[in-house]
């Protein structure tokens, strides 16, 4: 019988449940398509570096599950508040709150199990597209791809879980609450916020803290970047970030609408007043909850901004790091290193070598240039500069389409790290061989010939006398695909380190093998920054959706005193709009501004790193990002909107 | 012209095809400019049915109803909320007084609807707040007032704009006989000292003999009538009772008890 009530709750309260619905069934497809990506057959045989992919999606899965359920149990008690009256009167009818829990429980139960249904559904789809995804950043041919059970039964699982934590509070609720409350808990009026004033001033001050937080971010990024250790600060900063934005929020949503109400003559216009006070006992009242989403959405944000610029950073940094398809460095006269014919013979069996051109870097057994940064001194004894002959450096740079150097007499720096950029190297006058060499530049543009922090281009001659370190060679290889980690694990050997214990060491930088790697990388940092921004973007949206439509039926009343006080429907379709819209804005508007300074902070760490050409590509990074969040946000908008100016707009006759 | 209200063979039909309903059987009367007019009768004879026509709310099936010179059945949905807004105000059983506004904003809130400005919007609170003894109320939510000083400040919401008919329907169904008196006491000053046009609706004999005339209606139509004129208020309950009867509404007779209760 139970059962049967259940069914006709649910079927009788469809339209209440309907953003519910749909949002847990985005979220399950989500899910779905996750796990099937984490237990995929194809993405595993691809490649060893899958693994690390896979474990750092489960991780963000069963993090995601955890929110997704505190989040959805918040929302079912919006729910159960629009319908507490109905549960009271069960009560007074004799049934007993076990009953009614179990009623309860079974609704959303029947709910949970057609979201699932329709999640898993839509979840094929969307697995294909995020697989496509995948693919296009692995560089894989596209391909339909296998369902994976172990995928399914993850979802299966971790969707009962969530089932049974949103569903715990509710059923605690439902034990404890009087008939009394539940019966006549909605004449409670929100009662108004006391010193609105303090609360202005928490918001000033935090929102002041939030840009404070934002420049010392910027400002630790930028040290980061260059290399310093920062880390603290960093961690520290965002802390501060994330607390003030959080109190920014609380502050903002219980003083907003008093310090508007302070404006009589706005307060006079139309029907301005209802709103405020039906936004000043909303906001208040809501206001942690609105702090908190607006945490997660700023979260989102940076998290997609980060992953795709991260994705455009290593995709560029490749072509820096790794200018030649395949590039040997090695020690002169390494015990260890595999011999150069027997190493281009491997090569030959795996890709086909078209040039190869040999170089060496020298040293000068002095530190005239480490003299100038931190690595001199105590510690630092063994550390010496390090020369590559002007021709040399000037023959790879030919191949490569860059712009040859000339020195007259002169030096120039190659840095590979952005601190050496910071340090005084025009005041060096090197003298070697009984001639002096004054500053010519300095520069992070060049692809990186050398593995050292730093090395010193010279004319030929200078490098006479000097000791040959480093032996290098640059291979062109014919343009085609080939199995990368299976060649890097040929041209690997082991060695006994100092310590005496045994390493594996490879003397050669495969371009190929790097961009599987790097990709590897970013995929599980795009797709999980995908997911995620969209988990958290449903469940803040899901959660404003639910809030307004939990007080439809109170606004109903309302809005009819409206109409019969001679509120015309446009006028109160005018009215519902400032009231949804602003209360939909609260938690939105700095979340997805910032994805300017998110911008200009990412743009500031890959011109410090050297990569200024990316700038453009950040910027449109944020703005898609942006544009995508508005997207989405306006639609459960206008949704939430269209239902509740259906329930609570009244028209003549 | 001294009617404010003319109502003109009205007829209201509920439900299709085979279940009609006759709610209003070509009804027809006026209201004077400054009267105060109670409509009474059993439950389902149509007096809710008529005040809803009235206020525009519902829509008449037959005939015509003109309030201040201006037909209602000629306006379109922007000129009915005007007109709501500009020529009526209203008094229900439940206050209907927003729960969210104080008893200031509730009263103004016609006025800010209007576009009234905010100096003209003091002056007009500060009149019928003070006329209606809501004065030292204002700054606080209706959940603070008892159920007369909500239904006082209903009454000043009601007339803030100086409309051309109060509607009123049921205003003392919520309160008690002391408090149901005092409103009445109020009625009596809104019509008298400040000039309203009062309709009211009612099924209490005790409330319709405030009124200067009172409208009897059964199954939708006028059956009786009946004018003040120099009688007493005891009297014209006893009249609203004899006609009750013959009436034969139960309910009608209902709240009204003896006479000494008046």
């Amino acid at each position: 019988m139970l059962f049967k009530l259940a069914v006709r709750n649910v079927r009788r309260q469809i339209g209440n449940y309907l953003i519910y619905f749909i949002t847990v069934s985005m979220t399950v497809s989500l899910l779905f398509a996750v796990n099937n990506i984490i237990f995929s057959r194809e993405l595993s045989a691809f490649s060893e570096n899958m693994e690390l992919m896979s474990e750092g999606l489960t991780a963000v899965t069963i993090f995601i599950s955890l929110i997704v359920a505190f989040v959805l149990s918040y929302a079912t008690s919006f729910m159960l508040r629009l319908r507490k009256r109905e549960f009271g009167t069960y009560l007074t009818l004799g049934i007993t709150r076990r009953n009614i829990v179990s009623i309860f429980v079974v609704e959303t139960m029947i709910i949970c199990i057609f979201a699932l249904a329709l999640g898993m559904i839509f979840g094929l789809f969307i697995y294909q597209g995020l697989m496509a995804v995948m693919m296009n950043l692995l560089e894989m041919e596209f391909a339909l791809s296998a369902y994976s059970l172990s995928g399914i039964a993850f979802t299966v699982v971790l969707v009962i879980c969530i089932f049974i934590i949103s569903s715990l509070a509710s059923a605690l609720y439902l034990k404890k609450t009087s008939i009394n409350e539940l019966i006549h808990g909605d004449r409670k009026v929100e009662r108004a916020v006391k010193r609105p004033a303090v609360w202005f001033t928490v918001t000033l001050v935090f929102f002041a803290l939030f840009l404070g937080s934002i420049f010392a971010c910027n400002y630790f990024c930028g040290i980061i970047s260059e290399g310093g250790g920062a880390a603290t600060g960093f961690f520290l900063t965002f802390v501060v970030m994330a607390v003030s934005l959080v109190l920014f929020h609380i502050g903002l949503s219980k003083s907003i609408v008093y310090i508007l109400m302070k404006n009589k003559r706005l307060c006079v216009r139309g029907g301005n007043i209802f709103v405020l006070r039906q936004l000043s006992g909303t906001l208040s009242s809501s206001s942690v909850m609105i702090g908190f989403l607006a945490f997660l959405l700023l979260f989102s944000v940076v998290l997609s901004n980060i992953s795709f610029a991260e994705r455009a950073l290593l995709k560029t940094s490749l072509e820096r790091n790794v200018p030649y398809d395949i590039m040997y460095s090695a020690d002169t006269g390494s015990e260890y290193a595999i011999p150069e014919d027997q190493a281009e013979n491997i090569i030959e069996k795996y890709v086909k070598i078209l040039d190869k051109k040999p170089y060496g870097l020298y040293t000068s057994g002095r530190s005239d240039f480490y003299g100038q940064t931190r690595y001199s001194g105590e510690g630092y004894e063994d550390t010496t500069d390090v020369f590559m002959p002007l021709s040399e450096f000037n023959l790879l740079c030919e191949s490569l389409d860059c712009e040859p150097l000339t020195l007259d007499n002169e030096f120039f720096i190659i840095a590979n790290i952005p601190e050496i950029q910071n340090c005084n190297m025009q005041d060096v006058i090197f003298e070697w061989n009984g001639k002096e060499y004054g500053y010519k530049g300095l520069s992070m543009q060049y692809p990186m010939f050398s593995y050292t922090f730093f090395y010193v281009v010279v004319p030929d001659e200078a490098v006479t006398g000097m000791e040959k370190v480093i032996d290098c060679i640059a291979y062109d290889a014919e343009n085609g695909s080939f199995d990368a980690s299976a060649l890097r694990e040929e041209l690997s050997y082991d060695y006994i380190t100092s310590d005496g214990y045994q390493s594996t060491a490879c003397d050669y930088r495969i371009r190929e093998y790097s961009r599987q790697y790097q990709n590897a990388q970013s995929a599980v940092l795009v797709v999980g920054a995908l997911f995620v921004s969209a988990i958290f973007l449903l469940m803040a949206m899901a959660i404003l959706a639910l809030k307004t439509l939990s007080g439809l039926a109170d606004d109903k009343k309302r809005y009819l005193v409206l109409y019969r006080l001679g509120m015309g429907s446009g006028e109160q379709s005018r009215t519902l709009f400032k009231q949804t819209f602003t209360f939909f804005i609260m938690p939105f508007a700095v979340a997805v501004l910032s994805s300017i300074p998110t911008a200009i902070i990412t743009n500031n760490i890959v011109s410090t790193v050297g990569m200024d050409s990316l700038a453009s590509r950040i910027y449109t990074i944020a703005a898609v990002i942006a544009a995508v969040f508005v997207i989405v946000y306006l639609l459960y908008y206008l949704a939430t909107y269209l239902i509740a100016k259906r329930t609570v707009i009244y028209r003549n006759y | 012209m001294n009617e404010i209200l003319d109502i003109r063979n009205v007829t209201k039909y509920y439900g299709s095809g085979s279940v009609v309903t006759k709610a209003l059987d070509s009804i027809s009367f006026s209201v004077e400019k400054g009267s105060f007019t109670a409509i009474m009768g059993a439950s389902g004879s149509g007096k809710s049915t008529l005040l809803n026509v009235i206020s525009t709310i519902d829509r008449v099936s037959a005939g015509e109803i003109m309030i201040n010179g201006m037909f209602l059945n000629d306006l379109n949905e922007d000129e009915l909320s005007a007109f709501r807004r500009d020529q009526l105000g209203f008094i229900f059983q439940e206050y209907n007084l927003l729960d969210t506004l104080t008893v200031e904003e509730n009263i103004t809130l016609p006025l800010n609807l209007k576009r009234v400005g905010l100096t003209e919007t003091q002056r007009e609170l500060k009149r019928v707040s003070e006329a209606l003894g809501v004065g030292d109320q204002l700054k606080k939510f209706p959940y603070e007032l008892s159920g007369g000083q909500r239904q006082r400040a209903a009454c000043a919401r009601a007339i803030i704009t100086n409309p051309a008919l109060v509607l009123a329907d049921e205003p003392t169904g919520a309160l008690d006989s002391k408090n149901s008196k005092a409103l009445m006491q109020t009625f009596i000053m809104m019509n008298r000292s400040l000039g309203s046009t009062i309709l009211m609706v009612t099924h209490d004999p005790v409330v319709g003999s405030y009124a200067d005339r009172v409208l009897f209606l059964k199954d939708g139509r006028i059956w009786s009538e009946l004018y003040r004129g120099e009688r007493e208020r005891r009297e014209m309950y006893r009249e609203i009772m004899t006609v009750s009867s013959a009436l034969g509404g139960d309910n009608l007779a209902g709240n009204g008890g003896d006479g000494d209760a008046v």
